[in-house]
């Protein structure tokens, strides 16, 4: 097997630093080649790592890289050491695999930005992030991939830091998450505490010796930091606004990798939730409750990334519902899955606002099938993957999702199956906007002449993640125990903990059938109400008027109550308390350094005096020791 | 460890010796004391040498005769005569500009202290004593043969590197005589902002009104120039 | 009776391999002086900038040598036990002649663009890097003296090595007297020391204290005390600090940051042998005088650097606040602390060389503008220096990642263990107070002309927690850290190369075409280097400094 894991982020890293160096030298396109490059390198590593991993048996699957010993202080010894075992490699081979498309499809993308050779800088620092984030053996490595990413990820979002929405959108980003790691930092202050290494393995074989109170706050305390990573209520404002960014930093950061690093750290500390008391039912409630009302509002939105972003929210919902229920193998397979189809709608949007020069308003488009044919039938892959349709990824891995909470509890898993039908309506809708009716951009003057298609480099990264949304669910089939790959491949990491679902063939079968039922419902309403009614829209005036009142109350409940909440974060919470702490403090000290300045007069007889007065000092202490 | 440890008192010693140190301990400090308070440069140069040879007066005191004399001739008669040739050639009439002092209660804290610094070391040499009895563990010489050869066997057996290393400090007092005599070319005016500062600097400038308070760089109103200015 | 002690006398054997080092830096000067004034014209000072490297790196090299000599036959002493040879003094030698190579490198730079000829800046600083390494090998009270003589006065003449600008005179001379007072303290401290002990030499007045039982050791302690006082000068503790702004502002700038790295390398490597390894046994005495040396110093050096306007005067300050730190270290008075000390010297060392590189660029000709205004919006005319400073100064304010953070948690744990908590904890709120200038510098770099909307500091979001509120500034200008475009460093050359600028017309002309010399560029690029690559790969350094304390002698 080849234990050459640090390979996979010094490719990127490499590739970062050589960019940032050279990065204009280099130029347009040529840096984004090499970039793509660094990442596809990895992904081959990844491949042959893999390769290896399967020849072990299956106990043999996990070891642990160290590297060399980072903080060597006393009892904290932070090893920089790379943990591969399956979980992790599933992770770096989707994340390496749908960095490198996306990579490519950027390319294409940014061909005509100022910023090119930036972009890519960026990019590929973010990959090496997130690969040191989901490899590290230590919870400090950890926290240092964790940081990187959400650094690239503001960097990202303020890309085009000109406009005002992205550098406001950055900011957000940047304090939700803020609140999040320091959920993280704690969770690692309670973990020292209790077991005096912060060694992932370490921590798992020695989670006996935590009481079930310590193992609940720190669970608790990661939990938050996932929620602000991921998120999830109540932080999860800054995924949309997030959307300011290029459209591949979307697909790859804000919907395939970096927010899905909450849930894989859950699935990684596993065995610390089973140790804890009712945490998991706590990541249930707010994975559904997440899944619904993102789902709600993605209905009613007219951005056409806004609509993606709060499917993500939505599906994220989905994964840490999967973790609640202790289904830690089906929130990987959803996570896979999502990266793929999700990121598929990412780019297909992108394509739609490339042809289109920059508009994002559905509103605005219409019967573009004509002009984009590829766009078209990637949209249309993704779009029926999400929801779910029969035997697309989605139906499998979300339906092994709502197998388990069938299982765990029925009132979860009717949440689930509601937000099922809002996921397929709400892409539908969006899918038969753009793509069909009247073509409002001729009318609104939105270009000049007609939407073009986008070029090979971006239509090639649209095919790939067509099929692999389109067959992904082949990762892990019911059914038949020598189908479900990826739940044998996980075992090793997650079986013991995993909980197992007591629902029976026959029950799957039932609930499969229903699940095609819902996707199938909620397909026929967006056709319905959009490809239909779309073209006679006077003739329901009254439902679409509903259908705005609703946009509006989920508006005013959820989008304004979040950004009041984010508003309260910014304006009170940061400005008054935390500034007014900080400036205050500064005040006064600088009230103090003023003060002693005064005895810095310049003269030299003064300095002599100062170190006189010294000596005097320190000999009356003398005397005092000396007894005299 | 050090067998030879005689205890001896400050003041064990014969009157006429204890006579001729007090005579000379008044000479030394008197002189010092002059050489500092002397208006005229010539007045210190020579008040020096009275320092000087009160020194050498104590050495003979001790039996140092080896140092007694380098004391006067290299010392009193080399360096003083060459302080002396020097502030010839710059001129003896030049007085210094004493102005008012700036900060009338500095001399007396600068006494206050002192003497207190003074006490303390003699209150604390006077309460030690060792398990010996002694307040010094250094007693006299072991061979009363002179100096002379004590002090040449110690420069090349336990001090031969200190020794051999003070050349080093020669060298640097050469090269720092000729970087300091260089003329300096004044550099040009203009072009630099601060070209034109710098009037209240000097020995005992403002070191805060050296710098130029124009620029507002400061993202948070920090650092207010809240400087004092003290006439110099 | 002569005669007698002549044929008595042995003289010692010297182990030439042992003060090898020393004796590099101590036979370069004399060749470049030699070199210079047998030349017939002025010689390009490139050549004595060459000349100074390569006596560095063979330094360097001896040092390396000597160290891989003392790791297996453990430590010794030599030349009659007037030099030890330790892990301890080894590990400055290596430190000291790192700086060398540096000093020289940077003074290339800044002497070609002051148009400032002859040996005096090399010959001057080697001899003061020679000086710091006998302070720091000197198993003698006498042989510190002399090191610390040696180095100082070569400070202070570099101090007032810029001629034609004020300050600098000023600069030596307020050195000068207040170095002069303060030696004749600590020369009246070792007399005291050997009245009380009987002898100079280190060990042996260890030897004497373990063998002898003072009712009431007055005089010693009152030697101690001047001693104390002497080093605390050399280390601007507080309140002995007093000259460290005035002298750190008015000195040429390269000097500033030499003489921040080599006098602390020197005066602290004395102070830690002296106090730990002589005077350990009266710990209970000492002990206390340096934990309140070490608060006053955390404190007065965070909270002055805050109110500075002046770079240089900040960051003496700033060095201030770095002495109490180590200070931390000695007053743990553990091997762990000493080694906790001695990291945190060998780090802040490349830290503040490099710092005052940078300083030194953007200061541009004349090494006036050293205001906070200079650095506004540099990340956008310098993205190299930018980045290389914000690096260097997150190092400082102890970011993670980089040395500085290491070296702080070293320092903070060692006084957990001793149980100096109360210490530990003053310690870590000055660090919190130190951060916020730091970042304020950082800030102001990449904030830039550009206010108003902007993204909250992604730099802080790097670890720095303290300044993430405050600070507003938008990550536009620069790719990131290391954002050095090859360039940029090339298309200075003309500027830089440009033979003594005697005219120097259009040597400060616009910010943005301030250039960066190729040498410096190399002197930062190594210091940030080595903050960053040992930040991360932490382990080799830190060991360093570990085995280098149990290998005292």
């Amino acid at each position: 097997m080849l234990h050459a894991a640090y390979l996979m982020p010094l490719f990127p890293l490499a590739g970062f630093a050589v960019l940032a160096v050279f990065g204009r030298k280099i130029g347009n396109p040529l840096a984004g080649w090499l970039a793509t490059g660094t990442v596809t390198a990895s992904f081959a590593i990844a491949l042959v790592t893999l390769a290896g991993m399967i020849g072990e048996p299956a106990s043999h699957r996990s070891f642990v890289e160290t590297l060399f010993t980072w903080i060597p202080v006393s009892a904290l010894h932070v090893q920089v050491g790379f943990l591969i075992d399956p979980l992790s490699l599933v992770m770096v081979l989707f994340v390496t695999g749908v960095s490198a498309v996306i990579h490519w499809y950027s390319i294409g993308y940014m061909a005509h930005d100022e910023g090119y050779a930036r972009f890519f800088v960026y990019l590929n620092l973010f990959v090496a992030s997130m690969l040191i984030l989901v490899m590290a053996s230590n919870l400090v490595f950890t926290f240092v991939g964790w940081e990187g990413v959400g650094l690239c990820s503001y960097f990202l979002i303020a890309f085009w830091y000109d406009r005002p929405a992205a550098a406001s959108a950055g900011k957000k980003a940047f304090i939700m998450n803020r609140v999040g790691d320091a959920g993280f930092l704690l969770a690692m202050f309670v973990l020292f505490n209790a077991l005096h290494t912060l060694s992932i393995p370490a921590i798992l074989a020695h989670l006996g010796d935590l009481s079930t109170g310590t193992a609940t706050a720190a669970a608790l305390l990661l939990f938050l930091a996932a929620t602000g990573k991921s998120a999830q209520i109540p932080l999860f404002t800054w995924l949309p606004d997030a959307m300011e960014g290029p459209t591949p930093v979307s697909a790859l950061i804000h919907a395939a990798t970096m927010v899905t690093a909450g849930v894989y750290l859950m699935v990684r500390m596993s065995p610390l939730l089973h140790r804890a008391t009712d945490v998991s039912e706590v990541i249930a409630i707010v994975g559904v409750a997440t899944a619904l009302v993102a789902a709600t509002i993605a209905s009613t939105q007219n951005d056409i990334k806004k609509v993606i972003a709060y499917s993500t929210v939505s599906q994220i919902g989905y994964m840490f519902l999967a973790v609640g229920v202790g289904a830690y193998t089906a929130a990987i397979f959803l996570m896979v899955a999502h990266a793929f189809y999700k990121s598929l709608l990412f780019l297909s949007a992108g394509s739609v606002i490339h042809g289109l020069h920059d508009e994002q308003d559905i509103k605005k488009m219409g019967g573009l099938r004509k002009f984009m044919p590829w766009t078209f039938a990637a949209f249309m892959a993704g779009w029926l993957a999400i929801a779910g349709v029969p035997p697309l990824s989605a139906f499998w891995a979300k339906g092994a999702v709502l197998v388990h909470a069938f299982s765990y509890d029925i009132g979860l898993w009717i949440v689930g199956a509601i937000t099922a039908v809002f996921t397929a309506y709400y892409m539908g809708r969006e899918f038969y906007i753009v793509f069909y009716g009247d073509e409002r951009w001729r009318r609104l003057e939105v270009i000049k002449g007609d939407p073009h298609e986008s070029p090979w480099v971006m239509r090639g990264p649209l095919v790939i993640l067509s099929v692999l949304a389109a067959i992904g669910g082949l990762l892990d089939l019911p059914f038949h125990p020598h189908l479900d790959f990826l739940s044998s491949w996980l075992a090793p990491v997650v079986g013991s903990v995993s909980r197992h679902s007591s629902v029976g063939v026959g029950g799957e079968w039932a609930l499969a059938i229903t699940d095609s039922v819902l996707a199938v419902i909620g397909v026929t309403l967006a056709w319905r109400l959009w490809r239909v009614t779309a073209d006679a829209r006077h003739l329901e005036p009254a439902f679409l008027q509903r259908a705005w009142l609703v946009d509006e109350t989920y508006d005013k409940i959820f989008a304004r109550g979040g950004e009041a909440l984010a508003g309260f974060l910014a304006n009170v919470v940061e400005a008054k308390i935390i500034d007014g702490a900080v400036n205050g403090t500064a005040s006064g000290l600088r009230w103090m350094g003023s003060g002693l300045r005064r005895i810095q007069t310049g003269y030299v007889r003064n300095y002599a005096i100062g170190i006189v007065l010294g000596l005097v000092a320190i000999l009356a202490w003398m005397l005092v020791r000396a007894g005299v | 460890m050090h067998p030879g440890l005689v205890p001896v008192p400050l003041l064990a010693t014969s009157l006429p010796d204890a006579i001729t140190f007090a005579v000379s301990a008044v000479i030394v400090i008197a002189g010092a004391i002059g050489v500092v308070v002397a208006r005229n440069p010539v007045h210190s140069a020579l008040m020096l040498v009275m320092t000087l040879f009160g020194v050498a007066v104590l050495f003979v005191e001790q039996r140092a005769d080896f140092l007694a004399a380098v004391q006067v001739i290299v010392y009193a008669g080399a360096i003083v005569v060459l302080f002396l040739f020097v502030i010839m050639l710059l001129g003896v009439d030049r007085r210094e500009a004493v102005s008012a002092d700036p900060l009338p209660w500095q001399r007396p804290l600068a006494l206050v202290l002192s003497f207190c610094a003074l006490g303390s070391v003699l209150a604390l040499g006077f309460s030690g004593a060792w398990s010996t009895g002694a307040a010094s563990v250094t007693g006299a010489l072991p061979h009363r043969a002179g100096d002379t050869a004590a002090l040449g066997k110690v420069v090349f057996t336990t001090y031969l590197l200190p020794f051999e290393v003070t050349a080093a400090l020669l060298v640097i007092a050469v090269v720092a005589a000729v970087l300091l005599v260089r003329v300096p070319q004044l550099r040009e005016q203009g072009g630099q902002a601060g070209a034109e500062r710098g009037g209240a600097a000097g020995l005992e400038g403002d070191p805060e009104a050296v710098s130029d308070p124009g620029v507002d760089g400061d993202p948070q109103g920090l650092g207010e120039r809240d400087r004092e200015v003290v006439p110099s | 009776m002569s005669l007698f002690f002549l044929s008595a006398l042995v003289l010692p054997k010297i182990a030439w391999s042992a003060i090898l080092p020393e004796l590099i830096l101590l036979a370069a000067p004399l060749v470049l002086l030699a070199v210079s004034a047998l030349s017939a014209r002025r010689l390009p000072t490139g050549v004595y900038a060459g000349g100074m490297g390569a006596a560095g790196l063979a330094s360097l090299g001896a040092s390396v040598w000597l160290w891989t000599q003392v790791t297996p036959h453990g430590a010794g002493t030599a030349v009659d036990g007037a030099i030890a040879v330790d892990g301890f003094s080894v590990l400055v030698m290596i430190l000291v002649s790192s700086v060398v190579v540096l000093a020289a490198l940077i003074g290339e730079g800044y002497l070609r663009r002051e148009g400032i000829g002859g040996p005096e800046y090399y010959v001057l600083a080697m001899f003061s890097a020679a000086g710091a390494m006998l302070m720091a090998s000197a198993d003698d009270l006498v042989l510190i003296f002399l090191g610390l003589e040696i180095m100082s006065i070569a400070l202070y003449v570099l101090a007032g090595l810029d001629a034609r600008r004020q300050g600098s005179g000023e600069a030596a001379m307020k050195y000068f007297l207040l170095g002069a007072f303060s030696s004749a303290i600590f020369l009246y401290g070792i007399a005291l020391v050997y009245g009380a002990t009987g002898s100079t030499n280190l060990p042996q007045i260890a030897d004497f204290l373990a063998h002898n039982v003072a009712s009431s050791d007055g005089l010693l302690l009152a030697g101690m005390a001047l001693l104390l006082v002497g080093f605390f000068f050399k280390i601007a503790a507080v309140p002995f600090h007093m000259w460290t702004p005035d002298v750190y502002q008015g000195s040429p700038t390269p000097v500033t940051g030499f003489m921040a790295a080599v006098a602390k390398a020197g005066g602290f490597a004395a102070l830690l042998r002296v106090f730990f390894a002589s005077f350990g046994l009266l710990r209970d005495d000492w002990q206390p005088v340096i934990w309140l040396v070490a608060v006053v110093t955390l404190l007065v050096g965070a909270v002055l650097a805050l109110v500075q306007r002046d770079v240089k005067r900040m960051l003496a300050y700033s060095s201030i606040n770095h002495a109490g730190f180590i200070l931390v270290g000695l007053e743990a008075a553990t091997t762990r602390g000493i080694a906790a000390s001695l990291y945190y010297l060998f780090v802040y060392g490349f830290m503040v060389v490099g710092t005052f590189a940078v300083v030194t660029v953007i200061a541009r000709r004349g090494d006036e503008a050293h205001d906070l205004g200079s650095y506004r919006g540099l990340a956008q005319r310098q993205p190299f220096l930018a980045a290389m400073l914000a690096l260097l100064l997150l190092a400082q304010a102890g970011v993670p990642l980089t040395t500085g953070f290491l070296a702080k948690l070293y320092i903070i744990s060692a006084a957990v263990e001793a149980h100096s908590y109360a210490l530990a904890v003053i310690a870590m709120v000055s660090a919190a107070i130190a951060a916020f200038f730091y970042l304020r510098v950082v800030v102001l770099m990449y904030a830039g002309a550009k206010s108003g909307v902007g993204l909250p500091a992604p730099l802080a979001a790097t670890g720095a927690g303290e300044g993430a509120g405050s600070g507003e500034l938008s990550p536009v200008a620069a790719y990131g850290p290391g954002a050095a475009s090859a360039a940029e460093l090339e298309g200075d050359r003309p500027e830089a190369s440009r033979p003594d600028g005697a005219g120097g017309g259009e040597g400060h002309g616009e910010p943005d075409a301030a250039g960066v010399p190729a040498t410096i560029a190399l002197a930062i690029a190594l210091c940030a280097g080595f903050t960053l690559l040992f930040g991360i790969w932490a382990q080799p350094v830190v060991e360093l400094a570990r085995q280098a304390t149990l290998l005292f002698h």
